[in-house]
């Protein structure tokens, strides 16, 4: 694995590297405008948002902010288990990050399930379109995280990987950035009408 | 960093269930109280996780900054 010495008081190397976080900040600009254009709407809609939210069930959202949380420790844990130079004990946190990941994924696949089956789709109301659109995006997002975290794990376990400590960041950076929207998602959609 | 991420994410986790918790009162400064305590979450996670306490300021401004214009767009819309 390449070392770099990366300064990060230097504004143009945050951790992770600049160019993710232009698009780490053009995704929260993207979701935030939504989530306030949904509150728009929940404002002229109040009662049909708010009979629309208690058909959500908020357990199911607690339970996959906690999976997020937890995933998102492991993966900051990790990363700095591999600055150390322990790759071992990175490799191991890295697959329970990807598996709390998968474990967000099962729990929203289930809450997907359940609505289709009372024949709750993206057409059924205004907020069920906001939702199904903003959870839906967030899953890609969390699909393509899921994706780098392997292609991480495989990089890393290379015997001669050319992986640098700036890639694992710039990962992990896109990985946090899951649990971030997820953070706006939850409270708007689960929690305020 | 270790026992830093491990009190972070308890925390975390604890405003998560209180969030859920609060939700269910019946009193006008819900809405008020759930916002502040997702921005104290995404605070959480930007500047222990993803490290940008150590980030130059700009940085930990711009973050600041969003959360805040997000809140006030939540609140206005």
């Amino acid at each position: 694995m390449n070392k770099i010495a990366i300064d990060y008081k230097n504004i143009w190397y945050p951790p992770g590297g600049i160019l993710i976080w232009i698009i780490i900040f053009l995704e929260l600009f993207t979701f935030g405008a939504a989530l306030i254009a949904m509150t728009h709407y929940g404002n002229l809609e109040a009662e049909l948002f708010h009979n629309s939210r208690l058909i959500l069930n908020t357990t199911y959202g607690m339970i996959n902010t906690l999976f997020l949380l937890t995933s998102g420790f492991f993966m900051a844990v990790s990363v700095s288990e591999l600055k150390k130079g322990n790759k071992v004990k990175f490799k191991k946190l890295l697959l329970l990050t990807i598996l709390f990941g998968v474990l967000f994924l099962g729990l929203k696949s289930f809450e997907y399930s359940e609505k289709l089956n009372e024949g709750i789709t993206v057409g059924y109301n205004t907020f069920f379109t906001f939702y199904w659109m903003l959870t839906l995006f967030h899953v890609i997002h969390v699909i393509v995280g899921l994706v780098i975290l392997v292609s991480v794990y495989f990089g890393i376990k290379k015997g001669k990987s050319n992986t640098s400590i700036e890639d694992v960041e710039a990962s992990a950076a896109f990985w946090h950035m899951c649990d971030l929207i997820w953070m706006m998602l939850f409270p708007v959609i689960y929690l305020l009408f | 960093m270790k026992n830093t991420a491990t009190i972070t994410w308890i925390i975390l986790l604890v405003l998560t269930i209180t969030s859920a918790l609060v939700s269910k009162l019946e009193s006008k400064y819900v809405v008020f109280i759930i916002l502040i305590l997702s921005a104290f979450k995404f605070f959480g996670i930007a500047f222990q996780f993803m490290e940008i306490k150590k980030a130059h300021v700009f940085w930990k401004t711009i973050i600041i900054g969003f959360i805040f214009l997000f809140g006030i767009g939540l609140l206005v819309a």
